[in-house]
Order: C-alpha cells, then sequence, then structure tokens
C-alpha cells in the first residue's frame, strides 16, 4: 500500500482527537474535514523551514514531528507532537511574517491541517468553528504555560522523571539529544539519568 | 477614562462589538479595587475570574523552595488571570499580586461563558484573546532562547524604562532570569553610558 493514503482508522483518529476540544456530532465531522486537507511527510522532511510564513495549523494524525530553534548554530527542540498534539509555528502564523522556527518530522508522519483563508472561511461558515478555534488555543496555551511552569520550577532530575513518567515510551521514539534538549538537559546529564532509570526498573 | 470605557476600547483590538453588544457585558461584571500587596489569587486557590486592569500595576509568581520567582508583570490596559487555574480548574500554582493600588473590572467564568452563548461575536472575542495570550507566551518563551541575558536587560528596559522604579529590582531580574549581582551590574553600565 502507498504510504500516502489516507485511512479509515485516520478519520476515526482525527475525529477522535477533535473530540478531545468539543464534542462534535459524527455526521458534522466530514463538512468540517473540508476545509481541512491531509498531509504526508518522510522522515526528516520539513514541514515549514525558517524565513517561510506559517500557514497552517496541524495535528498529528501519524508520526512524529519536532519543533526547534537555531541559537548559535545550535539547534534547541521546543516542542515535539505526536498522534493527537497540535503544532504549528504559532507566531509566524498570527503575524503572517517569516517563521524563527522549523518544524520536521522525524517519523514518516501524517497531519490533518487547516490554511489560513480556509480557517477565516469555517469561521464565517460554521457556527461551532470559533468555538472550537478558542478552545484549540486554550490548550495549546496551558501546554504552553505547563512546560513553561515546569522548566522553571522543576530540577534536571525531577524533569527527567516527570516526562519519562509520562511519555514513557518516547524515550525510545526519539533520538536522545533532541529529548535532552527538549528537557534542557545536558547530552552527557541524560545519558547519565536514563542508566540510573533502567538500572532502577 | 472610566474602567469600562478603557475596557470597550480594549476589545476594539479583537472584536468588533457595538457598545450595545458590549453593555451587556455590564450585568455580569463588577468593578473591584485592591490595595497594594493585595493578592488577587494566592497558589492553591482555584482561579474564578479574569480581571481587566484598568489602573495600577500586577505581578505574577510562584514560589520554588520558599523564593518567590517572578514570571509576570502586568500593566494598566490589559488582562489578568491565573489562565491555566482559570481554564482546568484546578489549583492555581500563581500567586497575582497588586504591587500598586489596582481597579480592575472581575470578569467571572459564569459572566464569561454567558457572554460567549449571547452572541458568536464575543465567542469570536474570546478566541482572538486566547490567540492573543498564546502568541505573548510564545515570544516570551523564544525570547529567552534566543536572547543573552544583555540583549534581554536592554531590550525590557528601552522598553520599559519606568519599572526600573515601579518593581523591586530582585523581581524584575527574577523576570528577566538574571542573576540578581548581574542584574546590578547591568544597570550600571547602562547608567554611566547614559550619562556619559
Amino acid at each position: 500500500m502507498p504510504k500516502s493514503v489516507v485511512l479509515p482508522d485516520d478519520f476515526e483518529k482525527a475525529y477522535k482527537y477533535l473530540n478531545v476540544f468539543m464534542s462534535i456530532p459524527k455526521e458534522n465531522l466530514p463538512i468540517m474535514l473540508s476545509y481541512a486537507e491531509w498531509r504526508f511527510y518522510d522522515k526528516r522532511e520539513a514541514i515549514i523551514n525558517k524565513d517561510a510564513v506559517e500557514r497552517h495549523l496541524n495535528i498529528v494524525v501519524r508520526g512524529l514531528v519536532r519543533k526547534f530553534i537555531v541559537v548559535n548554530k545550535v539547534e534547541q527542540t521546543l516542542q515535539l507532537a505526536t498522534e493527537g498534539h497540535i503544532i504549528q509555528s504559532e507566531i509566524s502564523f498570527f503575524k503572517q511574517e517569516p517563521s524563527l522556527v522549523t518544524l520536521q518530522a522525524l517519523e514518516p508522519t501524517l497531519i490533518l491541517s487547516i490554511e489560513f483563508d480556509k480557517m477565516e472561511e469555517a469561521f464565517g461558515a460554521i457556527p461551532e468553528a470559533e468555538r472550537l478555534g478558542r478552545l484549540l488555543l486554550t490548550r495549546m496555551y496551558i501546554k504552553k504555560q505547563e512546560r513553561r511552569y515546569l522548566r522553571a520550577s522543576m530540577s534536571v532530575r525531577e524533569r527527567f522523571i516527570d516526562y519519562i513518567d509520562k511519555n514513557p515510551h518516547m524515550l525510545q521514539r526519539i533520538p536522545q539529544k533532541y529529548l535532552a534538549s527538549y528537557l534542557n538537559i545536558k547530552p552527557e546529564t541524560f545519558s547519565r539519568l536514563k542508566r540510573l532509570a533502567m538500572k532502577k526498573n | 477614562m472610566e474602567a469600562y470605557q478603557q475596557l470597550f476600547q480594549y476589545t476594539k483590538q479583537f472584536a468588533d462589538l457595538s457598545l450595545e453588544e458590549f453593555d451587556i457585558l455590564k450585568n455580569f461584571t463588577c468593578i473591584r479595587k485592591f490595595k497594594k500587596k493585595e493578592f488577587l489569587i494566592t497558589g492553591g486557590e482555584i482561579e474564578g475570574s479574569v480581571y481587566f486592569i484598568s489602573e495600577g500595576l500586577i505581578r505574577e509568581f510562584f514560589i520554588k523552595n520558599k523564593r518567590q520567582v517572578t514570571t509576570d508583570i502586568i500593566r494598566a490596559g490589559t488582562i489578568v488571570s491565573s489562565i491555566s487555574s482559570f481554564f482546568t480548574g484546578l489549583s492555581s500554582k500563581y500567586y497575582i499580586q497588586a504591587i500598586e493600588p489596582v481597579t480592575a473590572v472581575v470578569i467571572s467564568k459564569a459572566a464569561l461563558e454567558q457572554l460567549y452563548s449571547r452572541d458568536v461575536k464575543w465567542e469570536r472575542f474570546g478566541r482572538m484573546i486566547t490567540g492573543h495570550f498564546l502568541l505573548q507566551q510564545e515570544i516570551r518563551i523564544l525570547d529567552t532562547i534566543r536572547y543573552s541575558v544583555r540583549e534581554r536587560f536592554v531590550n525590557f528596559i528601552e522598553s520599559n524604562p519606568d519599572l526600573l522604579e515601579r518593581v523591586q529590582h530582585k523581581q524584575l531580574a527574577s523576570y528577566l532570569e538574571i542573576e540578581p549581582e548581574t542584574f546590578s551590574r547591568l544597570k550600571r553600565f547602562l547608567e554611566k553610558n547614559n550619562g556619559a
């Protein structure tokens, strides 16, 4: 089967992910999806490059996406999004200006995307769209604030343990250097903490 | 300017409400004054309102190892709330305190829900303002990563020269994630350069 086929299961998942924000009658799904598009990416392919203007808001349906910024030639991982997560270059999208960040697929990835103008159209045409939009943004806000809080309030060790507890499968899925960068932990320290955690188990 | 008048102007950034559509809000909200050092919310409480600050100055912080970590300084003319707690109904990790006497329009969760259900324009306002807060947060995150300590200091002081007089320096240093000693050094350096 070619990889670029949207499977019935993908529709089911998209429905489930949208329902997290707001309960949507199943018969309304086709009309909502008519404003969206499915996009496939290979492993390591960029979804948006730095300096491009972000035109999409995306939900990951299959795969894994990394968001990063380059500072002094070092890539700093800002977000790791898996199934059900929302990801985009927010500032670029809202202001329609060149992106400071890059979005890259780390696995073969399928995302459900809504384009900037289509979104405006949907706000005009579908009564529940404003509410869905607001609830989606709210979720993004809470996630961001939570991450800022964890970063500022926890020690390196606590951040590591908290993340591994909440995301036990990510250690296998994500190259260690990206995870270390995401958690703002030095690679050596990360390896040491990982060895300690594995010994315990 | 009267608090509601100020809030009406503020809503114009986000949604095109007529004065009549805006006036509905007055039925559900009230004006409250806070003394200097009074808390709008303390850690452990559940946030039930958002506040439009019409006068005064606000500081947001949390406590880490018995020390206050300042996370935001909010001026009059904008909205403040322990937003995650407000949305999730979980207890607030943040303290929000008046650092100058404050006058605020208090908008409860129930009031906001009323407004949203009455008029899609209010719903739109809700979406736009949530987007605005999301963006502010993202800008803060990226700025902390991409600018050096010195750049953060200079950028902040250039955009907020008055806050050097209005906010304790240890709180400003904490907000900018700069060591207090480094903050003092940068400030002395800035004064010398401006004097020359």
